[in-house]
């Protein structure tokens, strides 16, 4: 088993407040707050410490420096602090979780719950709430050290309420004492007696529309759709469901989406249609006869695909707000929107 | 004149064997894997047939697995098992019908093998009964007999679907004849009975959401696909004694197996608080994954209307598969609301949330993340084809009946 603790400039022992500079350091073994993750029966096998204002004044270089280190060490689990109710100590830890957990390392820290490293982490560790002050530390190290040794054995973990750490922003399953039917009956009867509860809280993510274009004849257009569309063959191999990607494809000189070159790959519906005649699913035919119009502006020069089908919210999320942000960047101020 | 009650006589299977002649004695099943595998070939698109027994604990992974069937058999009138799909046409839900209780079959076919699927059509489908999955799918933890089959070459897609849903039906039905003339664990009662609506207990319906699309993903109503229906009022017995009928083999955590009609956790829920805490106002079968905004707005509005006419205060909306049919569940609870009519609604989540919801679906029931991964598990043996799931951690969707939105399964989530 390898583990590798993280701690700041304090409490890997290189100084105060005038060492909050210091360099990012490699060291062997256990140091400070690691002796007690031993003694909890963690056996550290690397420490690695930076001091807070090096790592928030700069924090791409020292993340990298960190990240190079634990690559190479390819521990089972990373340990970051306690930071108990130091924000920046706080906010080195989560950021040093979540870069480390999204490249697929079981991470354990803790820190007061109103943190900024809570938010950092971004649900990509586990976050143990603790108190503001240090005198905690005898407490919190077994308990993280327990937790740590489950996570590096690969063990399961139960849910934040069962195990105590801070709700990641996932859901995992559990049993429950009843079928879910028994639980829909319950829950109605409940209702109907003014007590309303809910198992499914949802995350609510409601787009108000925007102002409408004030001059299309002025305005770059863009096409994005979800319907699957891409050249014959499907070169970049785009998943016919649950999409993984989101791609795009150029549209300089093209005028039209001829059904030699271009096909559907969506499995979510019946693309014979579809397929006969592409600018049914990215309407470049018609927006290019508008565009010779001067009814609008521009066209831009890409369009957008992916496959909307059983993609994951969160997925499905993630390509819109790349691709958003892809437009906004290009200037581009209206999109036709092609759902199937 | 109210309706003759359903008699369910059950009986308790404590063990599981092979042998020679297929029997029943004293909680003892024998199974004849050549009886069961020739009645299987009886089917003219089926080609190749194996029965296989697998029990909980076991190194066994059942993979491309497409339905579950609880062995059931009419006593007095085999003929008219699982009426129209298998049997002849007849009501269900009336007079005596024998039940096998701890034992179940399952089907398993390799469409895309087969060529009748796209993989992308035909995701991992399994059962585990042991590792880390055994327990995730309700079948993982009792004994099933399983019904491997190969398709006849170049078969037509609804022969094909046809002729593996038939000799599941046809095994089940066998398995339970056995039991006929034995003397039954328990014997229950069920009628679903008109009571007066002022009773004062609330006045609760079911809207079972179905779905009917083609070949591999159909549910059959005394035979016939459903594609098409209007929302319509079934007595809850009939669709207990098999008038419901799954064909639909899509996403397998969401799936709703026929066993799960058969057996099902909310019509029971709602028979027995009926008369004590609420009163059973009717079940409404309904379709979901439907085309257009127009049909899907279409049937939540009469589902609504006839849930209003059969008296109900609240109904509980069940979910059939992932996505898309969010959308008819969540303009259901619509619907329904709209006409004063308090809902509850089943549905799974994913790693994102929800697919669809509404403002005034305010009571959801959880049956799980089915984005969860299970750790990988390498079973001794696979029976029904590959799925090449040994060296991956494996979704909770591919488990069948893990998420059910027929709340037939006890997960839910929580954060995490």
């Amino acid at each position: 088993m390898r583990v590798v603790h993280y701690l700041n400039q304090f409490f890997a022992g290189l100084g105060g407040e005038e060492a909050a500079g210091h360099e990012p350091v490699r060291l062997e073994g256990a140091v400070g707050p690691g002796r007690g993750l031993e003694v909890a029966g963690l056996p550290v096998d690397v420490t690695l410490a930076c001091g807070d204002d090096a790592f928030g004044e700069r924090e791409a270089e020292v993340l990298a420096r960190l990240l190079a280190w634990i690559e190479e060490e390819t521990p089972d689990v990373l340990v970051c602090g306690p930071a108990f109710g130091s924000g920046r100590y706080g906010y080195a830890c989560g950021s040093l979780a979540r870069e480390a957990g999204r490249r697929g390392v079981p991470v354990v820290t803790a820190m007061t719950p109103d943190s900024p490293g809570v938010l950092a982490a971004e649900g990509a560790a586990y976050v143990f709430p603790t108190g503001s002050s240090v005198t905690e530390m005898r407490s919190v190290l077994p308990a993280i050290a327990s937790f740590a040794l489950r996570l590096a054995r690969g063990e399961r973990v139960g849910s934040a309420e069962e195990e105590g750490y801070l709700p990641r922003g996932l859901r995992t399953n559990v049993r429950a004492e009843r079928t879910g039917a028994a639980r829909a009956v319950d829950l109605l009867l409940a209702k109907l007696g003014g007590d309303v509860r809910t198992e499914i809280v949802p995350t609510g993510d409601r787009v108000a529309p925007p102002p409408p274009v004030p001059d299309l004849t002025r305005a770059r257009m863009a096409l994005v759709t979800e319907a699957g569309c891409v050249p014959q063959g499907n070169p970049d191999r785009l998943p016919g469901r649950r999409a993984n990607a989101w791609l795009r494809y150029p549209l300089d000189g093209v005028t039209s989406l001829g059904a030699d070159s271009y096909e559907s790959v969506h499995a979510g519906f019946d693309t014979t249609a579809a397929n006969e005649d592409p600018n049914r699913l990215v309407p470049l035919d018609v927006v290019r006869e508008l565009e010779a119009e001067g009814r609008i502006g521009a066209l831009h020069d890409v369009f957008y695909t992916t496959t909307g089908v059983d993609t994951p919210v969160a997925a499905a999320a993630k390509f819109g707000q790349e691709i958003a942000a892809e437009l906004h960047e290009a200037g581009v101020q209206a999109v036709i929107l092609t759902g199937t | 004149m109210p309706a003759e009650p359903l008699e369910l006589a059950t009986y308790e299977v404590t063990d599981v064997s092979m042998g020679s002649g297929v029997s029943f004695d004293a909680g003892r099943l024998v199974v004849d894997a050549d009886t069961l595998r020739a009645l299987a070939e009886t089917e003219p698109a089926i080609d190749r047939a194996a029965v296989h027994v697998v029990r909980p604990g076991e190194s066994v992974r059942v993979a491309n697995v497409l339905d579950a069937v609880a062995p059931s058999v009419k006593p007095d009138d085999p003929e008219t098992a699982f009426p129209g799909a298998l049997g002849r046409l007849a009501l269900a839900g009336r007079g005596r019908t024998n039940r096998l209780e701890g034992v179940t079959v399952l089907s398993s076919c390799d469409l895309v093998a087969a060529d009748q699927l796209e993989a992308v059509d035909f995701p991992a489908a399994i059962v585990d009964m042991a590792g880390p999955g055994a327990e995730r799918s309700p079948f993982g933890s009792t004994t099933s007999v399983v019904l491997e089959c190969t398709v006849r070459d170049g078969a037509d897609a609804a022969d094909a679907d046809r002729a593996i849903r038939r000799a599941t039906l046809r095994i089940a039905r066998e398995l339970a004849s056995a039991t006929i003339g034995a003397e039954p664990e328990r014997v229950e009662v069920l009628a679903h009975r008109d009571r007066p609506r002022d009773d004062g207990l609330p006045g609760v319906a079911a809207i079972l959401q179905v779905g009917s699309e083609g070949p591999f993903l159909d549910t059959f109503l005394y035979g016939e696909r459903m594609e098409g229906l209007v929302p319509t009022a079934l007595d809850p017995c009939e669709v207990l004694d098999g008038a419901l009928v799954n064909g639909a083999y899509e996403w397998a955590g969401s799936r709703n197996p026929t066993a799960f009609y058969q057996r099902s956790a909310l019509i029971r829920e709602l028979l027995d608080s009926d008369g004590e805490r609420l009163r059973f106002a009717g079940l409404i079968v309904a379709l979901g994954y439907l085309n257009t905004a127009a049909e899907k707005q279409r049937s939540a509005m009469l589902s609504a209307r006839l849930a209003q006419m059969l008296g109900a205060d609240g109904v509980v909306c069940t979910t059939f598969e992932t996505g898309n049919s969010h959308t008819d569940t969540m303009l259901t609870v619509r619907a329904c609301e709209r006409l004063g009519i308090a809902t509850s609604a089943i549905l799974t989540e994913t790693n994102g949330g929800l697919t669809d919801h509404v403002p005034e679906a305010d009571c959801l029931i959880s049956t799980g993340n089915e984005d969860e991964l299970v750790p990988p598990w390498s079973p001794e043996r696979v029976i029904g084809g590959a799925e090449g799931l040994e060296s991956a951690p494996v979704p909770t969707w591919a488990y069948l009946g893990a998420n059910s939105q027929t709340g037939d399964a006890t997960w839910t989530a929580v954060p995490a």
